[in-house]
């Protein structure tokens, strides 16, 4: 190919370009999900299938919520932990939950005391259930997060009344113990999260979709910093490659891209370091 | 691989990005940055300002630059402001377009056989893509079902659908595919996980034309995702440039 000059400076930059990945950087994935959903075409949403897409692109596992869980998450969560039984290293689990059913969410947090060891965090979408996120009905599951220091993912999105900025915020002020992914960056008011994530130690970046907008992740890491910023993909919504190849060919520093693609979830979810890493 | 980039501009959008390429010079700067040998470009000024102006300012600001490739973006001849079917032709040539825009709810007309028949049948006959944009709208039609209508009336057109979004897009495109030979598109956010795989197994890759979609979206996004797709080489470098240079060779001009 007519080399891209961003090789040159970096061989990090230089590995990614020619291998698609790169041995020392172990990506993972922090905004997973697993399996068909009504929306749209998927070639292979099954775990081979992610797998395939995780191998390609040297992503080590990813943290997933499947989609049948944030329709019914009784019917849903299991699927995910029974696929990180199946594939062992490869799929963590986020406990789906669902504020429209307040009974059982309440059940189900409580049961993350005797939670299976592949379950690291919490999967909120206010907007897919039309609930906020600073709601009642999710306060449960934020109270056993704040006791247990627990990582909340949440669907954020700009201009939401369920989970825009400012519910972001009333949550970040309540809980200050929850390391809370605000997944997609509030898409569309990105200043606005960029400005949570640098005032609250405990608000990450997460940037699933948001990865592309063009010099957003130069933006986020001068202001906010690069520990404040995961990778995540929607996998198997979209190809890693897309996602991972944006911040390989944003202008930052190596020590960034490493941040992003992989130590800080490894922080935040307490995950053991890879060893070739 | 040798990548050209069909959906790219320059200038100074009145929303801008993040990062954006204000000069031809930003813009080939950005381009070596993520080894993007040529691009088919546009300009904010034509996106968001006058066309007419924009149309002549484009051919100025890439003269001498053999890397960048400028388009014209397209409106009625009735009122005068672009040349009819009997003089585009000629405007074409002598500029050395070979690629044209139509932007129809921005600039306010219908994209139609009352407004434009005449001059598509023109560029059906010279093979000049058409490129439209999913996020366009013409009367009642808009995205792919202003594609589906135009293609309905216009089937020998050279059309390129551009700016898809990022959620799937297959349940869309693929019934163009098969019905209109002339249909192309861009892969501006294509980036279905198993997508060029699981779409070129089945149709081949010379419908798809590779795009950034700078400054909207990361340079280097989609290059990298092409790249490192699981399709055959020769597959990777059709879609990344060989199917453009082909469709501009195919221009009669």
């Amino acid at each position: 190919m007519t080399c891209a000059q961003a090789a040159k400076t970096s061989p990090l930059v230089n590995e990614f370009l020619r291998a698609g990945k790169a041995a020392d950087c172990p990506v993972i994935d922090a905004h997973a999900h697993y399996g068909p959903y009504q929306g749209v075409y998927f070639p292979k949403p099954d775990g081979a299938g992610m797998l395939e897409v995780m191998d390609r692109a040297g992503v080590r596992l990813c943290i997933s919520a499947p989609h049948a869980a944030l329709v019914e998450p009784r019917r849903g969560n299991p699927v995910i932990v029974e696929a990180a039984r199946a594939h062992p290293g490869r799929f963590l689990a986020y406990l789906s939950v669902n504020p429209n059913y307040p009974r059982e969410l309440a059940e189900d947090v409580a049961g993350l005391d005797q939670r299976d060891s592949s379950i690291v965090g919490i999967k909120m979408h206010p907007g897919w259930h039309e609930y906020p996120l600073s709601g009642p009905n999710y306060a449960p599951a934020f109270e056993w997060a704040q006791a247990n220091r627990f990582p909340i993912l949440s669907h954020t999105w700009g201009h939401s009344p369920t989970c825009g900025p400012q519910e972001v915020r009333k949550v970040a002020e309540r809980y200050p113990d929850v390391p809370f992914l605000m997944g997609h960056s509030c898409f569309g008011e990105f200043e606005e999260a960029i400005h949570l994530a640098a005032t609250f130690p405990n608000v990450y970046l997460e940037l699933t979709a948001a990865y592309r907008v063009s010099g957003l992740i130069e933006r986020m890491v001068a202001i906010a910093g690069s520990t404040k910023v995961l990778f995540g993909s929607d996998l198997p919504w979209f190809d890693e490659h897309f996602g991972i190849g944006c911040i390989i060919m944003s202008h930052i520093s190596d020590d960034d891209r490493r941040n992003i693609l992989y130590r800080n979830a490894e922080r935040v979810f307490g995950i053991e370091p890879a060893k070739d890493a | 691989m040798e990548f050209f980039d069909c959906n790219v501009y320059y200038g100074k959008p009145p929303v801008p990005t993040y990062r954006i390429a204000p000069t031809v010079a930003d813009l080939l700067a950005e381009m070596d940055w993520n080894g993007i040998g040529e691009a088919l470009v546009t300009s904010a000024q034509q996106r968001y300002d006058d066309p007419v102006t924009a149309n002549s300012q484009i051919l100025r600001d890439c003269a001498g630059e053999p890397r960048l490739h400028p388009t014209w973006v397209i409106l009625p001849c009735q009122t005068g402001e672009f040349p009819g079917p009997d003089a585009l032709a000629t405007a074409l040539r002598q500029a050395q377009v070979k690629a044209l825009w139509a932007f129809p709810s921005r600039n306010k007309y219908l994209l139609d056989r009352n407004t434009f028949g005449p001059t598509l049948e023109l560029l059906s006959d010279l093979q000049v893509p058409l490129f439209i944009s999913l996020t366009d709208s013409s009367g009642p039609y808009s995205g792919w079902a202003l594609m589906s209508a135009i293609l309905a009336d216009f089937p020998r057109l050279t059309l390129v659908a551009a700016d898809q979004d990022c959620w799937g897009q297959d349940r869309f495109f693929r019934p163009l595919v098969e019905k209109y030979p002339r249909f192309y598109f861009d892969v501006y956010e294509f980036e279905l996980a198993h997508g060029y795989k699981d779409y070129c197994d089945k149709y081949g890759p010379d419908r798809m034309l590779f795009a950034s979609g700078f400054p909207g979206i990361n340079m280097g996004a989609q290059m990298f995702n092409l790249l490192h797709a699981d399709i055959r080489e020769d597959w990777k470098e059709a879609i990344a440039g060989g199917n453009l240079r082909r469709l501009l060779a195919e221009v009669k001009l």
